[in-house]
């Protein structure tokens, strides 16, 4: 089960309202490399897992997830919080704004709304875990390019930590795969999936 | 050299060594990694970095170095230099959390039974709540 701590993994104080910027932002809230995607896909691929490590990697690296989708809605509610509509910098936030207010709602920053289509559960081993990898680069990608829009530096001081723990799960991932491999591959065999073929 | 049958088709990244250099508590929490040889930060826009401070940083910082460390474990399980390091973070943040508490109120809705009223659990502010000098 789940259990809820009452703070942040890292600190966010944004002091200044910028709704273009949270219009951006909402994306790793309910875009297509976003935290909701990423903690959903994590949390889903462990029950085909057949080994602990596994099983133990995906649980806590998806947990930390769903603690940065806690974040990125911090970002979009503090950017937004003091929101008025005629704000000059309403830019794209507007559309939004018609539909959700200042709520906080998983969609892509173009507008279309978080789908079980961005993520995969394939159920075998090396797939899986090759798609984590792709998944924590597609997500490093995205926070570059918030850091190439942002000028907020409250902002970009939150989105440059989850941009590093993007890097670190990638490593681990990585390490999964190698420590899944090496169980795998005693019979010199191709990767087949043990669960499915003994 | 590479065994004959050479293990190709599958993705390979290097093992992190054992004994990799750390970073402080604090400034793990300020990198986003307790290792300073996974630190690839993105250079394109370099700004100061903001100090992280207030009462629930140093539990924010203890609490990051046992995620990290955890993760670490869970791909290097043998390595017992590590898992002492994360019994030893383990008991500051045991410690740091009851002090943060007894001041600030339960984190956990557990840790409400110590308060006076139940009013403690539901009390502002909740962690997406800022108030300018509103430290918490």
């Amino acid at each position: 089960m789940f259990v809820y701590e009452k703070k942040l993994q890292y600190p966010v104080k944004i002091k200044n309202t910028n709704p273009q910027l949270a219009s951006w932002i909402i994306s790793q809230y309910g875009g297509p490399d976003g935290e909701l995607g990423a903690s959903l896909r994590y949390l889903s691929q462990r029950y085909a897992m057949p080994y602990p490590e596994l099983k133990g990697l995906l649980t806590d690296i998806g947990t930390e997830e769903l603690g940065h989708l806690e974040m990125i809605g911090t970002i979009v509610h503090q950017l937004t919080r003091n929101l008025s509509p005629d704000d000059p910098r309403m830019g794209n936030f507007a559309p939004y704004f018609t539909d959700h207010g200042a709520g906080v709602y998983p969609t892509a920053a173009a507008g279309s709304p978080w789908t079980a289509a961005y993520i995969g559960v394939k159920g075998d081993i090396i797939c899986d875990l090759t798609e984590d990898l792709a998944a924590e680069q597609k997500a490093r990608v995205t926070y570059d390019n918030i850091l190439r829009q942002s000028d907020d530096p409250d902002v970009n001081d939150v989105i440059r930590f989850l941009r590093e723990r993007e890097v670190v799960h990638f490593q681990r991932f990585g390490e999964a795969i190698r420590l899944a491999k090496e169980k795998m591959d005693q019979k010199n065999v191709y990767f087949t999936n043990p669960v499915l073929d003994r | 050299m590479l065994p004959e049958c050479a293990p190709l088709a599958v993705p390979f990244v290097p093992f992190q060594q054992t004994g990799s250099k750390r970073y402080s508590q604090q400034d793990a929490l300020n990198n986003g990694t307790l290792f300073p040889g996974l630190n690839l930060p993105f250079h394109l826009k370099a700004e100061a970095r903001n100090v992280v401070n207030g009462p629930l940083a140093e539990l924010q910082a203890l609490e990051f170095v046992l995620l990290e460390l955890g993760l670490y474990l869970d791909t290097h399980q043998g390595d017992a230099e590590a898992f002492e390091l994360y019994k030893q973070y383990a008991a500051l943040e045991r410690e740091a959390r009851s002090k943060y508490e007894a001041a600030h109120g339960p984190l956990f809705q557990t840790a409400t039974a110590n308060s006076k009223t139940w009013g403690a659990w539901l009390a502002d502010p909740w962690p997406w709540n800022y108030r300018e000098g509103v430290e918490r």
